[in-house]
């Protein structure tokens, strides 16, 4: 207890209201999941556990292309996003314009999915012409590729935020004594701030594996004739309402999202990074 | 990959080659400007040209080049600036409330929590913010519905007598799927303005006995206002354009800025979805510029110079 002048009770009771605050975020998605394993599906009078449902998704091929479509999406944001986060880092400490350029990349944040994926369809659209008409490649039509240049504008910046909370917390005179030594700039990242960096460049993947996965209006909006889990698991719920198959779905997603986040955490804790 | 990592065996001249690249003055540095090329062409100005495809005219599927205000026009003398007009109601009332809900919490993290525990209890609050917000939102039904869990809750403790039908498919039910889905962001934004604040502001605070009502209006809020602005605008921003809100609990004729778009691209609108789009914008960059104007919004990146 740090502070001096406050009862052992009240506290408590701020540690109470703070869990029973996550407590409340996390209720939906828990009773979800709690419903998804239900015989008997939600509203019931009883409760019968069953993984049938489950079990009923991966027998569904249209379920398992989605999930295909979903995972290559993602492996691709990742190895994008994570090194472009490390270069944004790395520019925003070498840059004079810290300020725009912090609004640049944060700004993502602050539009609404809706309204990006609209300018981007819109966009993708007049350039996939444009080119056509030069080149007659019709190279933006909507495809994986504007999917994941609409997924990266998303990611970024977590891991841009990310990596540079972690950089924050290595010492520049380190990079000055290997390039006195005689490192080139190369040789001083990569063997000796990189080591340091990497949890951060690790939790940055972390999460925009998540948020890629999780992904959906802008992946709706600029994907080609597929669908990944999140894009079909809604098409699906707006068509059919609420079945057992919509809950197995959702817990599904939850499921993965919160062994990601957990990997997190216990690697972040274990190595004290956070 | 023989890199300049290793120290023997490479191939000399590949040496040398990398080497040029990776010199002070090499294209290699050039790298690092990709991710701000790739903002400026995938985001900045597809954002940007909105405002010009907006004034475009409208064809049969399509748009083309020209001068109309026919789209502004459409959504200001229609029933879409009302749909608009409710939607940043609720966008604003969530904004109190998460701010009500969320920003003790933050100052109680900072202020009470030990120095090593608190990025954890922080971090607590990434867990229902990293799960699908799709399967957060779709997830209240069952939970507000008229035999959802709340009402379960409600009926089995005797509060009421029969299921309050008000919890779903109303204003009440936007506001409270905006907040669930924005409240961390009070909590971050919030505790990383303060955390910049050393401890002895706060002991200094005790020390001279200032009450707990005089420190928030007159050390922690103005201290922290950075966050708050910052969060406030996200969240205000972010609730008129959140996805599926007024299809799943907004209940008929439900609209905010988002699903306008979605549906003026649906009918092949384009000029019109992207007048609202640029709306919108605009409406983001005022909202940041005043922000930063008034509060400093470079105080909240203090901890990574």
């Amino acid at each position: 207890m740090s502070h001096d002048y406050e009862s052992r009770w009240v506290y408590r009771a701020k540690w109470t209201y703070l869990l029973s605050v996550v407590g409340v975020l996390m209720l939906p998605v828990l009773y979800t999941l709690w419903i998804s394993f239900n015989a008997n599906g939600f509203g019931a009078a009883e409760y019968d556990f069953t993984v049938f449902w489950y079990v009923e998704l991966f027998n569904n091929a249209e379920i398992r292309t989605s999930l295909g479509w979903t995972v290559l999406i993602a492996a691709i944001v990742v190895a994008v996003t994570a090194p472009m986060g490390v270069l944004a880092a790395k520019f925003y400490q070498g840059t004079q314009f810290k300020v725009p350029f912090v609004f640049l990349m944060l700004s993502p944040l602050f539009v609404p999915a809706d309204v990006t994926a609209a300018a981007l369809l819109v966009y993708f659209k007049n350039l996939n012409g444009l080119v056509d008409g030069l080149i007659g490649v019709e190279l933006f039509d909507l495809s994986l590729w504007t999917a994941v240049a609409g997924q990266i504008t998303w990611c970024l910046p977590y891991a841009f935020v990310v990596i540079l909370v972690t950089m924050g917390r290595f010492r520049p005179e380190q990079t000055e004594a290997a390039r006195t030594c005689g490192a080139d700039a190369w040789q001083a990242f990569w063997q000796v701030e990189f080591p340091q960096i990497r949890p951060g460049v690790f939790s940055a993947g972390a999460f925009v594996t998540i948020l890629s996965f999780n992904e959906y209006v802008r992946t709706n909006f600029l994907k080609g004739g597929f669908d990944t889990f999140p894009t079909y698991l809604v098409s699906y719920m707006l068509n059919t309402g609420m079945t057992p198959e919509v809950y197995a779905m959702a817990g599904l997603v939850s499921l993965v999202s919160m062994a990601a986040i957990g990997l997190v955490l216990v690697v972040a804790l274990r190595r004290r990074i956070v | 990959m023989s890199g300049p990592t290793d120290s023997g065996g490479a191939a000399p001249q590949r040496r040398t080659l990398w080497q040029a690249i990776v010199d002070d003055h090499g294209p290699g540095r050039l790298v690092l400007w990709i991710p701000l090329v790739f903002m400026v062409v995938f985001f900045l100005i597809p954002l940007a040209l909105t405002l010009v495809w907006s004034v475009f005219e409208r064809t049969m599927f399509w748009m083309e080049p020209g001068f109309t205000l026919a789209a502004y026009q459409d959504f200001f003398g229609s029933g879409r600036i009302d749909s608009f007009l409710g939607s940043v109601k609720s966008a604003a009332v969530t904004v109190g409330v998460a701010f009500v809900l969320g920003f003790p919490i933050a100052v109680f993290v900072r202020r009470s929590v030990p120095a090593h525990a608190q990025h954890q209890a922080v971090l607590l609050f990434i867990l229902p913010f990293m799960i699908s917000e799709v399967i957060r939102l779709f997830a209240l039904r069952p939970v507000l519905g008229r035999n959802g869990i709340v009402n379960d809750l409600l009926m089995s403790i005797g509060v009421v007598d029969e299921p309050v039908s008000a919890l779903l498919f109303t204003p009440t039910s936007v506001v409270i799927g905006e907040v669930l889905s924005f409240l961390p962001f009070m909590v971050f934004c919030g505790f990383l303005a303060m955390e910049a604040v050393p401890d002895y502001v706060f002991e200094l605070c005790d020390d001279i006995g200032s009450g707990l009502a005089v420190t928030l209006r007159r050390v922690i809020i103005p201290l922290a206002a950075p966050g708050i602005v910052a969060a406030a605008i996200f969240i205000f921003v972010n609730s008129l354009g959140l996805f599926l809100v007024p299809d799943l609990l907004g209940g008929p004729g439900a609209a905010n800025a988002g699903t306008l778009v979605v549906n003026a691209i649906a009918a092949l609108d384009f000029p019109l979805a992207m007048a609202i789009a640029a709306i919108m914008v605009a409406m983001m960059v005022v909202l940041l510029l005043i922000g930063h104007w008034l509060f400093d919004l470079t105080k909240l990146l203090e901890p990574f110079r």
